[in-house]
């Protein structure tokens, strides 16, 4: 242990540093705004909540009514509409919850925790939407290919199986699609901290 | 919060800035990229100090925030230029780097640091200060148990690095 012991004296004795801030430099800095990465987790998750949401504005609702009527699908969604804002509500204060919790002074295990745990809330919540989504999906195609008007419309040639296949395989490939993309974006932003979270459990 | 308070708390760093500089020297590689994490950090501690109540001690509070900001919260920004523009009136103290021993054995020392892991850092530094198992289980949120375990480990990889 006695070169440890050396570096130790090397480390004490160490001069201060060459850089060194003034009471007025360190005054500027109080008021500058923080390039953390909270504000970061802030921004993008709620993004996160108004994404799925948007599209939702920009739909012409007389006539996606009258779709939806002539499919038979207004009770469908009217139902899975109620669903999807509680769900929303209870992600919306979960996520609230668990950011309050997000401080800097508590140790590092604890920062970490909070930090993964609050983004964990958002990414639970895209993946609800994309399992809702795959489940509407199915639900209304459901409803779809057996309504009057879809079986009137097929050509006598084009089978079930093969309208229900099509189907399936878009869908499947959106939704993971979009799970890819998602993960991507995750992985960028966490990343680092889950390699220190693991290394500190070690 | 009053002028007073604020005061306060600039005095008090202004003094204890040696840890920070510590932290941001074993965390960074380049002046730039320094003065830059020790700005994250003060504003992290600004932020968190009407919450500091003194359970404490001020240093080990500071520790607390300035690894956390290390670890966890700071990203590297491109503010970096914007950074060097406020400290025009910066005062450097004469730059002596090479000319004795010392000096180059301490830049060894933060380089073998640096090129640690983000916890391994904190570790080191730690293990430097001297702080005991206790402080540095309050610090990282590790059992002290813990703690010791990793204070081993960390002293062979020191010492891997630097005698090889």
């Amino acid at each position: 242990m006695g070169n440890l012991d050396k570096l130790k004296d090397i480390w004490q004795n160490q001069k201060e540093s060459t850089i060194q801030f003034t009471e007025s430099d360190i005054n500027k800095m109080v008021h500058k705004k923080s390039s953390s990465i909270v504000k970061w987790i802030l921004i993008i998750s709620i993004l996160e909540f108004l994404l799925p949401n948007i599209f939702l504005l920009f739909t012409d609702f007389e006539s996606t009514k009258e779709v939806y009527q002539d499919y038979g699908l207004s009770n469908l969604v009217l139902f899975y509409s109620i669903v999807h804002v509680l769900v929303i509500l209870g992600f919306i204060y979960l996520f609230y919850k668990n950011y309050k919790n997000i401080h800097a002074e508590c140790s590092v295990k604890k920062l970490l925790q909070s930090i993964l745990k609050t983004r964990k809330t958002v990414k639970y919540y895209v993946y609800y939407n994309l399992i809702m989504a795959a489940i509407i999906g199915v639900h209304m195609f459901y409803l779809i290919f057996n309504s009057q008007i879809f079986i009137e419309k097929l050509p006598e040639n084009v089978s079930m199986l093969a309208v229900w296949s099509i189907s399936l395989v878009i869908l499947s490939i959106a939704v993971l699609l979009f799970w890819l993309v998602y993960r991507l974006i995750y992985g960028v932003l966490l990343n680092r901290l889950q390699k220190n979270y693991i290394e500190l459990q070690k | 919060m009053t002028k007073e308070f604020e005061q306060q708390f600039v005095s008090e760093l202004e003094k204890n800035q040696g840890i920070i500089h510590k932290v941001c020297r074993s965390y960074t590689n380049n002046e730039t990229a320094h003065k830059d994490l020790f700005q994250e950090i003060t504003i992290q501690l600004w932020k968190a100090y009407p919450k500091f109540r003194g359970d404490s001690k001020f240093s080990t509070w500071m520790y607390r925030v300035a690894f956390n900001t290390a670890i966890s919260l700071y990203r590297k920004s491109k503010r970096s230029v914007e950074t060097t523009q406020i400290f025009d009136n910066l005062k450097e103290l004469e730059f002596h780097e090479y000319d004795d021993t010392q000096d180059k054995q301490l830049q060894l020392l933060y380089n073998a640091i640096y090129s640690l892991n983000d916890i391994d850092k904190a570790l080191a530094l730690l293990y430097l200060e001297n702080k005991s198992y206790k402080e540095i289980s309050g610090i990282l949120g590790i059992s002290e148990v813990n703690a010791r375990v990793k204070m081993n480990r960390i002293k062979t990889k020191l010492k891997n690095i630097l005698n090889p």
